[in-house]
Order: structure tokens, then sequence, then C-alpha cells
């Protein structure tokens, strides 16, 4: 049994400690958003927040977040992440998109941390997620709109 | 406006009730306007049934109004990124006028020839639902407009009846009619509450299509209907789907190909807490699991002695392209395939040459490194006979036939789900999906829904990759130094025989996926050849993004420019002069020059060039520039310029998008990507031995597209293929060093300036 916050809503999961966080993100608690891509942190698409940090979920065993604040894509109160999803729209990124809420979680804790990052910023901090269908231009162009808004 | 995801669960659904519950269908919307839709007496026939209300019309097969003035488009694609999903349906938009506010997209998931892809008829003798090759857009946009038009005219025609005036007094805008002389308006919605309809609509001239500049959708910069559920976490992909009662499977693979589990010891696999059964399976041994967890660690638990007896064995990749080379190298060996393209004859113009130019190229095989890896969810009926499937794929015909087979059933009793696509690039248009056939086996094995799910390491280990191949290029020379040959032998195996058998069976040797990209159509030389020799296949193999010509074109227009080089010329003009009789490639490399400021030479940079065309008529060319660090043979590309054509843009932003995508993918493949094989096991596993792009490796892209009114051809791979030829011509002009081989790793750079 781990407990924990999940987008500011406390649960308890029914889990063996050793499980990823991220299936028990995925399949436990069916938040889909975070997504499965190499299971050893080497793309980023499993990125969510554990107290306010970029973490790979897949790497991350359940135990690991008891009682801490877990963030999701699916979070619909972080200003940064806001700002992020609509700039993702009106940049038009996604293509297959399977990535990408990896990306946004990612671009989050930069915006919070450096609210103007310069584009060797962006670029020095995204480096860890992989985007296979080559949206990594918009990404940057992206970022740089949300923190115009932020 | 919206699309409709796909259900995750939902009552089977028959043919007859699908057709039902959108009301009358006729089937006119793509009979007879391309000549390949036209149903025959095999194909299940598409009777139009009585309307079950006033309320709901299907003007055709392809759009529904409903009194609400809401209008519903059918999509027969499949999205993974391309954008198709919403430039088809804005096409049909536009020709009706319709208000897009109010059109929902649905997403067509049963296999039925009315919505299959014309140009896919010839390959399997009927059309069917298959989105590969770049062609959707193409394909369908004459089907999108006529249907559009037609259902425009139909509402035009009521409203003229209902209201005693001429249709020529009439226009339309946002989903109304309105008679502008007594102020009268209708909506869509409120015609067709008034329409005695007719069993079938005429077709509509072409002349009274819209005209361009009235286009209100067109041509401009829609949002993608997919983009906002693909930025808010709300996308729902294969992996995605969750259908109560569901459990989870991961398979144990044999490490080989066509290999067996011999001995399974899965004693500590069923100690584990939350394994519910062990299934052994022709190629492998699936855990079953309550969770997905549970599955994986019953996995990794597993102790299984295979057969060791398979072919495969014995393949160690750098033999096989050895062994390739030297058939390719051997003039006098051919198979049986017919020659992919013959222009004029070679042969007088080999035997008269003053000059004979050889050069030989290879490449490795690629992994397709889609972000989602491989699964399936399937839900087997008790008599094994029905499922339904929860899928990522490029074909829902495919998929649903390919089930069929598996289950030894009939098409009527496979429902699709198909879901959105976390990467396509080929992966998903396989005909015999393994993943979708182990979610099948084991959901009847144990009576419940299952999730498979590959882990990185297996989606790595058991891809289907872009195949490996040897390529001979070879140039005749006259004494006025002209080029009178040119020849391309491309040593390679047969892709459709292991990927898509029935469609192979329909090819008459011909590989379209193979030696995609293997032909000279743009350039005035008066004799061509270029021919497959189809070779044994030492892994398994798929169309892979650029289908063959990422390889193809890597050869050939690498080529082009030892010949340019040969000839004391610039690599530029060079091609500008021998595409002297085609405008469009001509005109593609003359605006490339210029964007790139080809003449001005670089300090510590130089560019390279490369002409791609791409099946239809779309074109492209592509010039890398490149900084070569020639201590440790490291190749950085610093930009890259790319202009193409293909005709009238239909949305220019994606349009922009896929051409920045073809850009990254094909550099990311030409510097870095490498599959290996040795005993017949795949050497790399995850992203640290297959390194893809990232975004510090990122050159600034330069995309312009030539503008005209040239019907629109796909965009969805063109000018992945100019990225090879490009870069590997940059680093010759940069250092003088030629590298011939895919991809274009420092160990290759140093070898090759070492000469």
């Amino acid at each position: 049994m781990a407990s924990f916050t999940i987008n500011s809503e406390s649960i308890e999961v029914d889990a063996n400690p050793n499980t990823p966080l991220l299936w028990v993100v995925r399949e436990h608690l069916k938040l889909t958003g975070t997504k499965f891509g190499c299971g050893v942190g080497l793309c980023g698409a499993c990125t969510v927040h554990v107290d306010g940090n970029s973490t790979f979920a897949c790497m991350t065993p359940v135990s690991a977040v008891e009682g801490k604040e877990v963030t999701t894509i699916e979070a619909q109160s972080n200003p940064a992440q806001n700002a992020l999803k609509e700039a993702w729209v009106a940049e038009a990124v996604p293509q297959c998109g399977y990535c990408q809420s990896g990306q946004i979680m990612r671009a989050a804790t930069l915006l919070e941390n450096n609210p103007k990052p310069s584009r060797e910023d962006i670029v020095n901090h995204m480096r860890t997620n992989i985007c296979r269908c080559g949206t990594y231009n918009r990404i940057i162009k992206a970022i740089e709109r949300a923190a115009e808004e932020v | 406006m919206t699309y409709n995801k796909p259900p995750i669960q939902s009552p089977k659904t028959t043919r007859r009730e699908f057709l039902q519950s959108v009301g009358i269908t006729f089937a006119v919307g793509s009979t007879g306007i391309v000549g390949a839709c036209s149903l025959d007496s095999s194909s299940e026939p598409n009777e139009p049934l009585p309307s079950s209300s006033n309320n709901t019309i299907s003007a055709n097969a392809w759009v529904t109004i409903s009194a609400d003035d809401s209008i519903k488009i059918m999509y027969a694609g499949t999205e993974m990124g391309q954008g198709s999903m919403t430039t088809l349906p804005l096409v049909l938009a536009e020709e009706l006028d319709a208000d897009w506010e109010n059109v929902n997209v649905d997403i067509v998931s049963v296999h039925d020839p009315v919505y299959g892809n014309p140009i896919r008829y010839t390959y399997y003798g009927f059309p069917i639902l298959y989105t590969a090759g770049s062609r959707t857009l193409e394909a369908y946009y004459p089907v999108m407009r006529q249907a559009g038009a037609q259902a425009r005219k139909f509402l035009l025609d009521t409203a003229a009846a209902e209201w005693g005036v001429p249709v020529a007094e009439l226009k339309t805008e946002l989903s109304q009619v309105s008679h502008t002389a007594s102020g009268r308006t209708l909506t869509y919605g409120q015609i067709i509450g008034l329409a005695e309809l007719p069993d079938n609509l005429p077709l509509v001239d072409e002349n009274e299509y819209k005209s361009q500049e009235d286009y209100r959708y067109l041509g401009k910069d829609i949002t993608r209907v997919d983009v906002p559920g693909k930025s808010d976490g709300s996308a729902e992909f294969g992996i995605d789907a969750q259908v109560p009662g569901m459990v989870y499977a991961s398979v144990l693979r044999a490490p080989v190909e066509g290999e067996e589990p011999l001995d399974i010891n899965d004693v500590k696999t069923r100690e584990i807490d939350g394994v519910i059964d062990v299934i052994s399976l022709p190629h492998g041994v699936a855990v079953v699991g309550e969770s997905v967890e549970a599955a994986f660690w019953g996995k990794s638990a597993l102790e299984v002695i295979w057969t060791t007896n398979s072919p495969f064995r014995n393949v160690n990749q750098s033999e096989t392209l050895d062994t390739y080379e030297t058939y390719a190298r051997d003039l006098t060996f051919s198979t049986d395939s017919p020659l992919w393209q013959n222009v004029g004859d070679i042969e007088p113009a080999f035997n008269a040459a003053n000059n004979v130019v050889e050069a030989m190229y290879r490449a490795d095989p690629a992994y397709h490194a889609q972000m989602e890896p491989m699964n399936a969810t399937a839900s087997v009926s008790d008599d094994g006979k029905s499922a339904e499937i929860w899928v990522s794929t490029q074909t829902q015909s495919l998929t649903v036939m390919a089930a069929a087979d598996t289950l030894e059933t009939s098409i009527d009793k496979i429902t699709l789900h198909p879901m959105l696509i976390g990467g396509g690039y080929g992966r998903r248009g396989e005909y015999q999906a393994k993943y979708v056939d182990e979610a099948l086996l084991v959901s009847r094995a144990i009576g419940k829904p299952v999730k498979v799910i590959w882990t990185r390491e297996e989606d790595v280990k058991d891809g289907v990759f872009r195949p490996l191949s040897a390529q001979l290029m070879r140039a005749a020379i006259n004494s006025d130094g002209k080029i009178t040959a040119l020849q391309q032998r491309v040593a390679t195996p047969s892709v459709l025989s292991y990927y898509n058998v029935p469609r192979w069976n329909l090819a008459e040797g011909r590989d379209g996926i193979s030696m995609n990209g293997a032909q000279t159509t743009r350039y005035d030389i008066a004799n061509i050849r270029s021919e497959h020799l189809i070779m044994d296949r030492g892994s398994r193999v798929a169309a892979w993004r650029g289908v063959g010509s990422s390889y193809t074109r890597f050869a050939n227009e690498s080529f082009i420019d030892e010949l340019a080089h040969h000839q004391g010329a610039d690599p530029l003009q060079f091609r500008i002069d021998l595409a002297h009789n085609d405008p469009d490639g001509r005109n593609v490399l003359e605006e490339v020059g210029l964007m790139a400021d080809w003449s001005r030479k670089r300090e510590g940079s130089a560019l390279g060039v490369a002409l791609s065309d791409y099946g239809g008529f779309s074109v492209a060319a592509g010039i890398a520039e490149v900084s070569v660090n020639e201590q440790t043979g490291e190749i950085q590309v610093l930009n890259y310029w790319m202009v193409i054509d293909a005709g009238f843009l239909v949305a220019p932003r994606n349009v922009n998008a896929q051409m920045e995508g073809n850009v990254t993918m094909g550099l990311s493949n030409a510097l870095k990507e490498r599959i290996t094989i040795s005993d017949g096991i795949v050497d790399q596993s995850n992203f640290y031995d297959y390194p893809i792009m990232r975004m510090d490796e990122m050159p600034d892209i330069h995309v312009k597209a030539i503008i005209n009114n040239k019907s629109p051809s796909g965009v969805g791979e063109l000018g992945l293929a100019t990225t090879g030829a490009s870069v590997a011509n940059a680093v010759f002009a940069a250092t003088g060093a030629r590298v011939r081989e895919l991809p274009l790793t420092p160990d290759r750079v140093l070898a090759a300036l070492r000469g």
C-alpha cells in the first residue's frame, strides 16, 4: 500500500512497492496521459513531477513517492503547465503526439525555475526527451511562447 | 469541431447495423470518381437501406448532416501525426461550405471497399484502408471534393424547390443556404428535414467546384483536430486502451527468428504475486498477469530452452552485406524481379563509353524507433471465433483480415477500434502483426480481454527493419563528357514478400517498397536501368519512413555528385543542367540553391545537395550545411534547406511540420542509426545503443514550398530521402572524403578521410 498525492488528491494504491510509478499512474489509476517509452529513463515520455521536480516515472518505484506530491499531465491547476498546453496548440507542436505529455511536463519545471529561459537553456533542459517525429524546433517555439504568457 | 474518440467499449457492430446507424448511405461518394471504387459482386454489397428518420441523412458514404446542424465526416485513413485526419474532412467541408466548428470527424473502423484508398485497388483486387506511402491526401482528395460538392448540390436543389426560386439565385455559406433577393435562409439541418431522398446522387462536374479564391479552410492553417488532445494528455493511443476485466500479458520471444520454446520452466514465474497463467505460443511464451508489472516480472523469471535449428542463426550482418555486394558487383547476376526502370538500352552505351564510373553504396538496417512500443488489446469471444481489437494500426483492412486469419474466422466477426498512433513510419502497416496475434491468442486461451505491451528492448530485438542493402551505381560517359547511361543495381531483400504477402502475391515480382526511389526520372539521361537483385533476408523487414528511398536515393544522389566531381562540375549546376527537361525538378533545385546561398563559400563548413522525387508528383531538393571534425570523424549539421513542390498546399503549416519531421528523422538515420545482427540476434536493445537525434543536435531547418495550383500530393515522407546523400555530399565538399555507407558514423568518416 502506497500513500501519496496525485494532482492534489490524496490516494492510497494497493501495489507492490517495487512497481514503477509509471504503471501505477497509467494502469492502476488510469491516468494514461503519462506514456511508456523506454523503461530506463532515456526518452522522457514518462516524465511526471514529484514534489515539483521532473522525474522519470518508469525509473521511480512507487515506494519512493510515499507521502510526496505527484503531478501528471492531467493536472489542471498548474499555471506553467496550462500556459504550455495552450502554447503547444498555438504552435501546432504535436505530430504523432505520443512524447508530448512528457515534453510538456519537462518544460514545466524549466519555466517554474527559470521563467525567461534562453534558447540554450531550453535546449539543455529538454535534451532528456526524445521526439521521433521531429517536433523539436516547434517545442522550442512553444516554450518561448509560454514563457511570454506566464 | 471535434473528432470522435474510438469507443473504448462498444457493443458488437455488424455491418448492417453500422449502415443503419448512419441512415441512408449512398455509395456514389467514391464510386466512379477515380474509377477504382466500384463494388463487384465478390465484395460486400453496399445496399441502400430505408432511412430510420428524416432527421439524419448521409448524402453519401462520407457525410452525415443532422437536424441540429452538426455534420459528421468520415475519415478513412489513420492519423499518425501527418494530419490527414484533419485535411481530408476539411477538403469535404470546404466543398460543402460547412461550418467547421460543427463538424465531427469519425474514423472508419470497418474493412469496407467503399472507404478503401482508391490507389490501393490494384494491390489487392479491391480498395483497402491503408495509410502508407504518403498517398492518402493524393488519393482521397478527388473523392472528398466530389462528396462535398454532391452534398452541397443536393442541399441547394432542395432549398430551391422549397422556395420555388432558381438554384442560381442561391448561395451557401457556413452550413446554410440563403436567397439574397428575399432574405430567406435555411440551415443545412433544416433542409434535410424537407428532402425526399433519392437513391443516388449524380456526379457533380468539376467545373462546378468551389474556386480556390473562395476557400475558407483550405490553404489556411486550421488547427488539426488531434492537436488539442495531444497537448493535454487526453489523446488515446493503442497502449491507452482500458477494457473492463482486462488482464495483461508480456511475451518472452525466441531470440532468433524461426525458433520455438523447447522447454519452459515457469516455477519462479508462477510464484510471483499477480501472475495468472503462462501460455506457450508458437514463437514465445506469454505470461499473463493481473497487473502489467506482474506480467513483466513473471516474464523476467521464465527459464526457457529454445530450439537452435533456425537458419537465421547463421546470419551475421557484415557477411550478409558482403554477399549482397558480391552479387551487386557481378553484372551477369540477376534474380526473378523484372527491371524496376528501363529506359532506352544501357548495353550499347556502356560498350561505346569513353569512361565508365562505378561506385558501391551500402546501408545498414534501420529501426523505426516509434515512441509508442508495439502493443495490442484483444477480447476474444468464448467460442474463439469473434474478437474486438484495440490497436494503433496503419491499416484497418489488413488488421481485420489478418485477425480473421489468425482466429480462422470471417472478417465480419472482427470489431476493430483503431486508436491514435504513437509513431507509424511503416512499423504499423504489416499484414500479420505479431503484437495483435499475441493479444488474440492469449485472450482466446484465458477467456479474458488482454493487453499485450512490448518493452522497448523487445521492440528493438523483435523489430522489423528497413532492410540491409548494397547498391552498385554505374555510369557511361561518352567522349563529349555526356552521361549516356545510368545503372542502379540494388541488392536487397524483398520487403513485400515478408511484410505484406497478399500484396506481394499480386506484385508480379516488382517490390515497390524495396525499390522505392531507385529510379531516375528528373534527369535527362537517354539510357537508364534499375534492377532489384532480390537477396535472402537476414532479418525481419519492413517499410520505413521514406519507404526505400532513404537508401536508394542515398546511392543515386551520392553518385550524381561523384559524376559532377568527375566532370569537374558544380554539383548543383550539374543537376540543374541534367534536369533541363523537367521544370519542377529544376525549379526546386534552383530555389534551394538561392535559399542556401549555394555559391557563398563558408569558413569551416560546406554544403551538399540532393534531389528526391517521391512517388506521385511531389519533388524536393535539400541542401545540408555540415562541419566535420577531422580528428573524431563527427559530422555536425548546422543548417538544412528544403524546397518542395507538392502541388496546392491544403494545410501549409502542417506541410512545414512534416518537412521538419522528415529532415529530423532523415538526419538522425543518416548520422547515427544502425541496427546490426550477430548470429541471428539483433545487437541493439534501447535508446542507449540505438540513439536517435535529440534537441541539442538539431540544425536550423528552413523550408519553402513552391506555390502552385496542381492537385495536392503527399508530404509525409517527402524530402527525407535527400538527407543521406546531401550530408554525404557536404562531407565530401568539406573534406574531399567520400563516405558510401549509411549511417555516416565517425568511424566511417575517419576511414574515408584516411582514404
